[in-house]
């Protein structure tokens, strides 16, 4: 008689990649939920094209390295690219737009680069910064939320918007213009109108401006804040990298804030509006692209809220999410070798 | 600021990093009092491995009695084992070892009669003790760790460092084990005389009881037998700590009870802190106050798959597949077997193997408790198994690296503090196994570290052995050049001398070339010498010198690789052939020039200096017959030479020396025999037994090779047997006795080669 | 103007002797003793000394390679030898020119009942790992044999075996996949 061996420890938790994922997936419903309220239903449409575009793509490229298929694409990872995807980008953005961000946040990003666990950079942030790079004109046509429309996006409308043949868009774009259903996101008009020699207060006074930090965003970020702080409680992330990101930048925005308030907005149109919380709780989180010790973590938190302060403030393009996100990608495997734990029995002294 | 005493008593407690809460399971084997099982048939006791210096007490078919010691040894480390049981010791072989490899090791195998008759035990007050007595009596009851590593337990108790604390670790950290919850709670009034002998030994200032919150009973146990005992008040108190894994790890419970970290690469008792289990401290009692050695130990048998779990006194060396049957163990079909808990414990893939002293839990879990192994998947670099690592470590970048075999950057994540309780793996959503990971790499780096090391040492014997050839090379260069100068003084005694020198030297100088040469410079004096004896003579020398030369050109084809097995094949031939030369009056002078040779060959001998000569022409005399092997030819020749020699000793009664032996061969052994006695005198350090041994080597080699050559069937080996064994008894002050043995042994030898030529000659076919 | 060049000319002259005298400091005072990188080279190389690189043992491989010879000679060493060789040498990983030893260790082993004592092996063992006298038995003392079988081929009795050294409870490798292990179900069903 003979028994089956393994290695020691014979029992493991419960908590797998893919159910992880999954919860990531769940907790990013308050959020597009909101974004759905606010924005039309232009997220949804962009959240399907996606998502299937990043399975097909995803196993694709697995069948072409010769890896199994089922069990990778279970893993849920794809999804929670494709969803992170499709909710930065513009709602009625041309369908090929997702498309190509897809592919290539897919492909290029995450399996060139060996799959998952080996990017060097987060696949979605990198996918967006592409699209942002290569299409400003429709990267930056935000629906105008709901209320100040004074009409909603209905799905007609949106499958319209997105799947219009190419020579449309511009039309369709100009014609959305004119309707007043499209315009720019509140930091994009604040930076347009610093840039043009308006105060910040004079730019507040804008409508887009209504509520706490421009009406539709400030209750999108406060849901994908909810959704974050039930990912901590039930320890899918943990806390010092968000902590980090939003410390950083309020200390940073409420320093610019006191010093000159003409030309900086104050810490909480920082902290909720445009991508903060999306990126606090669910972009720079992510493991495999982020430092790993505790310290490397907030150090790697400290760093994209300290990026999103300067790019917005100081930058040419009116968000920073992404791009700060990328750049702290790049140094993390630098922080990890330089921050490391203290070993058990390894005094400092000796 | 409180002191660290105060603390202790106050029952404070540090917060140890990491760890994790696994589902404990202990009411499975916790409910019942420890029970006994009817006694094996059979006990495997691992006697102790090679590096222990131990000796085997006793053989196949002894009779043991229970407790009787096993094994005697003297290493610091070497703990006795003993008999769990009485009966006859029936094997003693290498059986599957109750380790993680299942290799097998050397073990006694006790067949058990059912008396279970004690041995003599000496029972004694350890009041009435010294110190050195207990430690001794520690160490001969065998007794190791029993929280699983299996440390000796005297080495503990024996240490250099003051001890300030000791920790009685009754901890149980791992889930389903229960062994020494039950022994605490059945035991502890037992265990408490224990710890005073461990207090008797250490003199510490406290005593901490560790028990886990998940052990109220044995906590409360605890409590009260310590108001019974003798221990000084206030020295000892029961800790409570928080349930987590691994709290019971000793590093880990020295940070919980005291604040401290054990520094890497040290032990506890460095801080003063030395940490026992209470089953240790239960064995050490048992040893002093009943004499009785460590035999038997509590194991928990538990698991949905053994339907009677529950704990069990068990003779140690009981195999487990015997216990298991008797606790109602039911297997399914891809069934692991667990010694040790589910968190560190290893699976055996035999269960006919023992239990041993570290043994606290054998776990045969259903399928539905320890779900099968699922593949691992890529790892996210979640950092889960960094907050759950104890030791802080960073366990993806440390298996990151192990993966990759980069074993030295590992190390640099210090690999070497990892204590392999598994948190990481428990935690790791991507189902990697971790800790095997870790393992490997660590044993890898051990080996690495081992290798560098030996290659380290083998540079250092290879550096000593260059020095000793260049010590050796210029010791003979000076001795060579003694030896020139004596006989320069020499040859101004007499000219002859100076011929003599003046061939010595070309020798000499040969000696270092090929033995080719060598043997034309013996053949050309030869010449010299019978010049003057008669015409005759020169031409046979002449042809002598032909036949030698074409001789040697042969035996080089042959390619013999030695000088020794070179020289006689040349040597010999001249004389073969001389006699080839069939006429009977040349026959006679061609011995003589022989003999003459060999004298000559003798002053060389005591010329030449260098050993090789010496050996090569000591070879040469006692072996001369051998060459005839070379060829078929020379055999015949010999044979004719032989017979026409009889013919002239019967036809002509001549008045020369030579003529009264029997045939040249004869002659010329005889006079290399005087040869070589001379050169016995002339050279201390080559002893004739010596060159006798080396004549063989010689004849052993030249069969083989002519057995190569030839090509021959068994019947022609036969006859080299017998003839080599002639040409052995021939050469005197030998016991022809040994020499025939040692000629069948080579003839053995040679035979296999043929066997071997023979193989593949058919391969060939 | 002309003072211009030559403020010129000697701002270089004077400049390019002080740098000059600064180097010439330097390279006196930091004056590196022996070639380190032969040392390096050696510590990396097995140290069996078994002459298969084509050099009298592993000090002048060592020294070969830092003088440019390839670093795919050692068979002993393997390929991870070779591979580490060339990053410190900063060329390129070759093939082992010729067939790497299996990567099991072996200990060189003397059939004693056939020795004859011929010493043979012992003038051959490169780090005097062979005990014995003439006409006496030979033993192979295998924790100083660096199983670099050089002893093999001068037996005239082929009396030595090269074998692979034991795996023990104490070298064994925790690879567990290299058990075999037949299930339960099977072996009931052998019985």
């Amino acid at each position: 008689m003979a028994f089956k061996i393994a290695s020691s420890p014979h029992v493991g938790s419960t908590l797998q990649t893919a159910k992880v994922m999954q919860r990531v997936a769940l907790c990013l419903l308050p959020g597009i939920a909101t974004q759905l309220y606010f924005f039309g239903f232009g997220t949804l449409l962009q959240i399907a094209i996606a998502v299937i575009t990043a399975y097909a793509a995803e196993a694709a490229i697995l069948s072409l390295r010769n890896r199994p298929i089922k069990s990778t694409l279970a893993d849920n990872s794809a999804l929670v690219t494709a969803l992170l995807l499709a909710i930065a980008i513009p709602p009625l953005a041309p369908w090929w737009v997702v498309v190509i961000g897809t592919l290539f946040s897919i492909i290029i990003v995450k399996h060139l680069y060996g799959g998952l666990g080996n990017n060097l950079f987060n696949p979605a942030m990198a996918g967006y910064v592409l699209l942002l790079i290569s299409f400003p004109v429709q990267m930056t046509d935000w629906v105008s939320p709901m209320s100040a429309a004074q009409q909603s996006v209905d799905l007609t409308y949106a499958l319209n918007a997105v799947f219009n043949s190419a020579s449309d868009i511009l039309v369709i774009g100009h014609n959305l213009a004119i309707d007043g259903s499209t315009m720019a996101t509140p930091l994009d008009t604040l930076k347009t109108d610093l840039s043009m020699g308006m105060t910040t207060h004079e730019s507040l006074a804008k409508p887009i401006f209504s509520g706490m930090a421009g009406l539709g965003w400030f209750e999108v970020n406060l849901a994908f804040l909810i959704g974050g702080l039930i990912m901590l409680k039930l320890k899918i992330i943990r806390w010092q990298i968000s902590f980090g990101i939003l410390s950083a930048l309020f200390i940073c925005s409420s320093f610019g804030f006191l010093l000159n308030p003409d030309t900086h907005v104050s810490p909480m149109m920082h902290l909720f509006s445009g991508g903060t919380m999306l990126a606090a709780f669910f972009i720079a989180t992510d493991p495999v692209t982020a430092a790993t010790s505790h310290r490397g973590r907030i150090i790697f938190g400290v760093m994209i809220g300290v990026l999103i302060y300067v790019i917005r403030t100081f930058g040419g393009y009116p968000d920073a999410v992404a791009f700060a996100v990328l750049l702290a990608n790049m140094c993390a495997p630098f922080i990890d070798h330089y921050v490391r734990p203290r070993t058990y029995g390894h005094r400092s002294g000796s | 600021m409180l002191t660290l005493l105060e603390q202790l008593d106050k029952g404070s407690l540090w917060q140890s990093p990491g760890g994790i809460h696994p589902p404990e399971l202990k009411q499975l084997s916790n409910q019942q009092a420890i029970g006994r099982l009817p006694l094996a048939k059979q006990f495997v006791v691992p006697i102790p491995q090679v590096g222990e210096q131990a000796r085997l007490l006793v053989e196949v078919g002894q009779t043991v009695l229970k407790g009787q010691v096993l094994t005697e040894g003297t290493g610091f480390i070497y703990l006795p084992v003993h008999a769990p049981t009485s009966g006859t010791v029936t094997a003693i072989k290498a059986v599957a070892s109750n380790h993680a490899s299942g290799l097998p090791v050397l073990s006694c195998i006790i067949d058990a009669d059912g008396y279970d008759n004690w041995c003599d035990l000496i029972t004694s007050d350890p009041a009435a003790l010294s110190n050195d007595d207990i430690i001794t009596k520690i160490k001969q009851a065998g007794i190791a760790g029993m929280g699983g590593a299996a440390f000796p337990t005297h080495i503990k108790l024996n240490t250099a460092s003051e001890i300030d604390l000791v920790i009685i670790n009754g901890v149980e950290c791992e889930p389903y084990i229960t062994s020494d919850d039950r022994l605490m709670r059945e035991y502890s009034n037992e265990i408490l005389k224990g710890i005073e002998i461990i207090h008797r030994l250490l003199g510490p200032q406290r005593i901490i009881i560790a028990i886990e919150d998940n052990k109220p009973e044995a906590a409360q146990a605890m409590q009260q037998a310590i108001h019974l005992s003798k221990l000084p008040a206030n020295s000892t108190r029961v800790t409570v700590i928080p349930t987590k894994y691994p709290s019971g790890g000793e590093k880990q419970l020295i940070q919980i009870i005291t604040g401290k970290e054990v520094p890497s690469g040290c032990l506890p008792s460095q801080l003063g802190i030395v940490v026992q289990n209470v089953g240790t401290a239960f064995a050490i009692q048992d040893a002093i106050y009943s004499g009785k050695p460590l035999i038997e130990r509590v194991v928990t048998f538990t698991g949905k798959n053994i339907h009677q779990p529950g704990n069990y006194w068990l003779p140690i060396g009981t195999p487990v597949a015997a216990a298991l049957e008797l606790v109602d163990f039911r297997p399914s079909t891809t069934q692991k077997l667990i010694i040790g808990g589910p968190m560190m414990g290893y699976a055996i893939h035999d269960p006919y193997v023992p239990v041993l002293k570290g043994t606290n839990c054998v776990l045969a879990p259903s399928n539905e408790e320890i779900s099968p192994d699922s593949d691992e998947k890529a790892c996210i670099r979640c950092g889960e198994c960094a907050i759950a690592c104890p030791a802080l470590l960073l366990p993806q970048q440390l298996f990151w690296h192990a993966k990759a075999q980069e074993y030295d950057k590992a190390a640099s994540f210090n690999l070497q503090d990892c204590i392999e309780c598994g948190c990481c793996s428990y935690v790791c959503p991507s189902d990697i196994p971790l800790v095997e990971y870790y393992r490997i790499a660590k044993s890898a780096l051990r080996v690495e570290a081992e290798e560098k090391v030996l290659a380290e040492q083998a540079k250092l014997r290879f550096e000593a052995r260059l020095q000793r050839l260049e010590d050796e090379k210029l010791a003979r260069e000076a001795k060579a050049k003694e030896a020139a100068e004596k006989r320069q003084a020499n040859m101004k005694s007499s000219d002859k001398d100076a011929v003599a020198a003046a061939m010595a030297r070309i020798a000499a100088k040969k000696a270092a070339q090929s033995n080719e040469a060598n043997l034309q410079s013996i053949v050309k004096h030869d010449a010299n010498d019978s010049t003057g004896v008669d015409k005759k003579s020169a031409v046979s020398a002449a042809i002598a010198r032909a036949k030698a030369k074409k001789a040697a050109q042969s035996a080089e084809q042959f390619s013999i690789e030695n000088n020794a097995t070179q020289t006689p094949s040349n040597t010999h031939n001249p004389s073969d052939s001389v006699v080839e030369g069939g006429i009977s009056q040349q026959n006679l002078i061609a011995a003589a020039v022989a003999r003459a040779k060999a004298k000559k060959a003798a002053q060389n001998n005591q010329a030449i200096t260098s050993d090789e000569a010496v050996n090569g022409l000591a070879d040469s005399s006692t072996s001369d017959t051998d060459p005839s092997l070379n060829d078929k030819k020379a055999k015949v020749a010999a044979a004719i030479a032989k017979a026409k020699a009889k013919k002239l000793q019967q036809t002509e009664i001549a008045s020369d020396s030579a003529d009264t032996e029997p045939n040249e061969d004869n002659s010329i052994t005889a006079s290399a025999n005087g040869a070589m006695a001379k050169k016995t005198i002339a050279d201390d350090n080559t002893d004739p037994a010596e060159q006798d041994k080396k004549a063989r080597i010689a004849a052993a080699v030249a069969k083989a090779k002519a057995k190569k050559l030839q090509q021959v069937e068994t019947s022609n080996v036969e006859s080299q047997l017998s003839s080599s064994s002639i040409t052995l008894e021939q050469t005197p002050n030998l016991d022809s006795a040994v020499l025939d043995k040692k000629a069948k042994i080579a003839a053995a030898v040679a035979k296999a080669k043929a066997k071997k030529l023979a193989q593949q000659a058919e391969k060939k076919d | 103007m002309i003072t211009h060049i030559f403020v010129a000319v000697a701002v270089l002259t004077i400049s390019a002797i002080v740098f000059g005298i600064i180097l010439g400091y330097a390279a006196d005072k930091f004056k590196v003793e022996g070639n380190p990188i032969i040392d390096q080279v050696e510590a990396l190389l097995p140290q069996t000394q078994c002459g298969q690189c084509g050099y009298p043992g592993c000090r002048p491989y060592a020294e070969a390679i830092a003088n440019g010879d390839k670093v795919n000679k050692c068979p002993p060493g393997g390929t991870a030898t070779m591979e580490k060789l060339a990053e410190l040498m900063g060329v390129d990983p070759e093939p082992l020119d010729q067939v790497a030893q299996e990567a099991v260790k072996k200990v060189a082993y003397i059939r004693e009942d056939e020795c004859i004592g011929c010493t043979k092996c012992i003038q051959a063992c490169p780090v005097d790992a062979i005990l014995g006298a003439g006409k006496l038995m030979h033993t192979v003392i295998a924790k100083d044999c660096t199983g670099c079988d050089l002893c093999v081929e001068p037996c005239p009795v082929d009396c030595i075996d090269m074998l692979p050294v034991e795996t023990t409870l104490k070298n064994w490798d925790w690879k567990l996949n290299a058990i075999p292990v037949t299930l339960v179900s099977e072996s009931l069903e052998e019985r």
